[in-house]
């Protein structure tokens, strides 16, 4: 069954620049494992190991495999498998030491 | 370089501004050919880390993902994040280097007792894991 994968703006190069691919497969595993055959790299920056990678999240339509089965979450013919990556940051660790840049006026 | 809008900046400023003391994150959504890039639109995204929000952001996937589904027909894609650096310097810290992606710019905006200080864009060079400055041009702002 034929599932479309959403790539995000970072991973896209190794996609050769595609947003989106058809990949089969019945489980999320499968899914990315065969994204990974079509397009080597995904498994690298995915998976580690039987998981997802910490900083990867992952949708099947609007649901986080984190709150569902994992990688072995079951998709159908037509699902939509999201691969977001995780966005956070902050202030902490500043290096202050530095100028503050162009002021707004 | 990134293009912004001064009406779309303004708006991300209230933004970092209402947030303070805490920060406050968001996507800003356009178009990117080579290196330039132009900010159409953005959408405000909640900060998960509620413990440390002061110095601290982590993106609800939920707001990236309904954002992602908002704009997949449309011209225009996510090209890049903001947040705010809450009395700190709008330079990346560790901690923003460490969880940074490539391809999408990263403005950080300095934010000084409550009212905007000053704000740079960032992108990642991956293979150094060091980000650099790429320039950051306010449309509308020489007709003020």
């Amino acid at each position: 069954m034929s599932v479309t994968v959403k790539i995000p703006s970072p991973l896209r190069p190794l996609a050769g620049g595609q947003a989106e691919v058809k990949v089969e497969g019945a489980t999320v595993g499968e899914v990315l494992r065969k994204l990974d055959a079509q397009h080597k790299g995904f498994a690298d920056r995915l998976l580690d190991g039987q998981a997802v990678k910490r900083f990867i999240n992952v949708y099947v339509n609007e649901d986080n495999i984190r709150d569902k089965r994992e990688l072995d979450t079951e998709v159908k013919s037509g699902d939509t498998v999201s691969i977001l990556p995780s966005i956070a940051g902050g202030n902490s660790g500043s290096d202050v030491s530095g100028t503050a840049g162009a002021r707004y006026v | 370089m990134l293009r912004i809008p001064e009406t779309v900046l303004r708006e991300i400023y209230d933004h970092t501004e209402s947030s303070y003391p805490n920060e406050c994150c968001g996507l800003m959504i356009g178009t990117m050919q080579g290196d330039l890039r132009e900010v159409h639109t953005f959408r405000k995204c909640r900060n998960l880390n509620t413990e440390r929000a002061h110095d601290r952001y982590e993106m609800d996937p939920l707001d990236m993902l309904k954002t992602t589904r908002e704009f997949e027909n449309s011209p225009w894609d996510i090209i890049g994040i903001y947040h705010s650096h809450p009395d700190h310097p709008s330079r990346p810290s560790q901690t923003d280097t460490d969880r940074a992606w490539p391809n999408y710019s990263y403005v950080i905006i300095s934010v000084r007792k409550g009212t905007v200080a000053s704000a740079n864009s960032w992108l990642l060079n991956e293979s150094e894991r060091k980000f650099y400055e790429e320039p950051l041009v306010i449309e509308g702002e020489a007709r003020k």
